[in-house]
């Protein structure tokens, strides 16, 4: 599945992707934030720190978005990104599953069929 | 038909004996036919031995729409019918049609029967994420906390605390999701011959804005089944933040099964 980039404004489209991957980065710092509170492994003024630096990165992704009227590209590369993941972790967790859609897929199209014989 | 057709373009193969035209209504404006062997047909219209490609987009779409459009009125004419792929072209005259209708006989002719009485439905649920999140979070107290907690938190581990809010609202509604998923997909399997899960829907229509599919389906229906079924779909319908898009009967492009037709013929 290719990344959908506005290829009309390629200077968009690159910046999107580059933003689209800072947020990705950034929801994991935060994800691991939150393991360590719940680790009890951050004191309240590390807590605060963190917390505030990402919120300011938070911020700042956003203000870019917004400057550079790149929502939509953003939107648009993460949706990308999340089908390809989809598709990866699904061929890997089932791959009967994917061997057997190949085979129906092959199997009823009708185009393939050799009735041209005469 | 002119000298130079020397190839048909196939629509499907009907459950009929019947030789009969169904009009002017092929892709071009072309006369589409039966071509029978005993009591099955192909439904064609003779066509050129090369594919001719679409002049643009909308041309293109406007063949598989017509496409679409032979098949449900073949369908309203014999009943069972087992549809071909839009753009498959068969070199060769009518006889050609018939000596492989011939060859393969047996398999159409089974697969005819085991789709008779039956059509393919399309079912897709959605979900309004605003109201989910809401009945969600009456159920889960420790959420209800974070989000009373977060109030007078400083700054920054606010935000924190709001990122750990969302992430478990959005666990919560996903196990919430996947557990009606369970429940609606028993309920239609219950009156479904076969059920399909489509992984992506390609058309929404404008009534279902703002909402998020939850599960679709092709499904395999009797005709018998057809009315329990749609009062099934009703009472998820009816309940609050869900809507059911329940369209069909269309020909059974997903349940098809030719099998392997060189191996069988």
């Amino acid at each position: 599945m290719p990344i959908r980039i506005d290829e009309k404004n390629l200077k968009k489209g690159v910046l999107g992707l580059v933003v689209a991957l800072v947020e990705i980065i950034t929801e994991l710092l935060e994800k691991q934030a939150i393991l360590r509170i719940e680790n009890e492994s951050l004191n309240d003024e590390e807590i605060e720190r963190l917390g505030e630096a990402l919120a300011d990165l938070n911020e700042a992704l956003e203000t870019i978005k917004t400057d550079n009227n790149i929502e939509d590209t953003v939107e648009s590369v993460r949706c990308g990104l999340d089908e390809v993941v989809d598709d990866v972790v699904d061929k890997l967790m089932n791959p009967s599953r994917w061997a057997k859609e190949v085979e129906k897929h092959d199997r009823n199209r009708p185009c393939e069929i050799p009735l041209l014989d005469s | 038909m002119t000298e130079t057709d020397h190839a048909r373009y196939l629509y499907l193969i009907a459950n009929t004996g019947e030789e009969k035209s169904l009009g002017d209504i092929g892709l071009g404006d072309r006369s589409v036919y039966t071509i029978v062997f005993q009591d099955i047909a192909a439904v064609v219209h003779a066509s050129k031995s090369e594919p001719v490609p679409a002049k643009s987009e909308e041309q293109a779409e406007q063949w598989i729409l017509n496409h679409n459009y032979v098949i449900d009125k073949a369908t309203e004419n014999f009943n069972t019918v087992l549809p071909f792929s839009f753009g498959c072209l068969a070199r060769g005259d009518d006889e050609a049609i018939k000596r492989w209708l011939q060859k393969n006989y047996i398999l159409y002719k089974r697969e005819l029967e085991r789709l008779k009485n039956s059509a393919e439905y399309s079912i897709q649920i959605f979900y309004d994420p605003e109201v989910l999140e809401k009945q969600v979070l009456k159920t889960i107290p420790e959420l209800k906390e974070i989000d009373q907690k977060m109030k007078t938190m400083p700054k920054g581990k606010a935000y924190i605390f709001k990122k750990k809010f969302e992430l478990g609202l959005k666990q919560a509604v996903s196990d919430h999701l996947a557990s009606m998923g369970k429940e609606f997909d028993k309920l239609i399997k219950e009156n479904a011959i076969q059920t399909i899960v489509e992984e992506k829907i390609s058309y929404v229509p404008e009534k279902y804005a703002g909402k998020k599919v939850m599960v679709a389906f092709s499904c395999l229906v009797a005709k018998d089944n057809v009315e329990r079924l749609g009062q099934s779909l009703e009472t998820i319908n009816k309940k609050e933040g869900l809507a059911v898009r329940f369209t069909g009967p269309w020909a059974p492009f997903n349940f098809v099964d030719l099998g392997n037709i060189e191996n069988d013929a």
